[in-house]
């Protein structure tokens, strides 16, 4: 039968009921991944792109937002590395986490 | 997009999984928990850190090197504080 995860080519879902709970864990996770990182991005770069909305988004305001969401990810990247940089440094101290 | 909870649904009868293919399953689990939930922390902290270290207007898509450096500090001295929290409040702890 033809479902999601068939369509998009995860392979037989009602042949291997793991693979595809994995998938489907794997996909709903990427997906409020890519949901939180679209709100935080659109939330910080209006605030910096449009200070005073006018009639439409102007050409100006719409470079500002590609830099400003390149610009966001980049602080993501730093900042998940340092992150996780940190905690396998405190878990190899203590053990606590 | 279907809902991913009907073609759940549809196809999936998790009792005749193997103990083996439940007890992976369940570890799998387990780890993309985690997985998110650091995530999750690197979401609100990037949210934290932007709004102390990108300060001026933006003129490129790349974060300057203050900014970086900035960020990198941001996350240490933010975690720094996370642990004096615990601390104390476990030193509070054992006083009483």
């Amino acid at each position: 039968m033809e479902n999601v995860s068939n369509s998009l080519g995860f392979g037989a879902a009602s042949a291997d009921p793991k693979a595809a709970v994995m998938n489907q864990v794997r996909q709903e996770a990427a997906m409020t991944n890519a949901r939180q990182l679209i709100e935080k991005v659109n939330e910080h770069c209006f605030d910096k792109c449009v200070p005073k909305p006018g009639s439409s988004l102007s050409s100006g305001e719409t470079t500002c937002f590609t830099q400003c969401m390149e610009k966001y990810m980049a602080a993501w990247n730093v900042v998940s590395r340092q992150y996780i940089g940190r905690i396998q440094q405190e878990n190899g101290k203590s053990g606590m986490f | 997009m279907d809902s991913p909870t009907t073609s759940l649904d549809q196809n999936l009868d998790l009792s005749k999984l193997s103990p083996k293919d439940k007890q992976e399953l369940q570890q799998f689990i387990v780890n993309e928990s985690q997985k998110a939930r650091i995530q999750q922390s690197v979401h609100s902290l990037t949210d934290v850190c932007w709004k102390k270290c990108v300060t001026g207007s933006i003129r490129s898509g790349k974060l300057d090197k203050s900014e970086e450096t900035c960020a990198a500090n941001c996350v240490d001295r933010f975690l720094d504080a996370n642990f004096t929290v615990i601390k104390h409040l476990e030193a509070m702890r054992n006083q009483s």
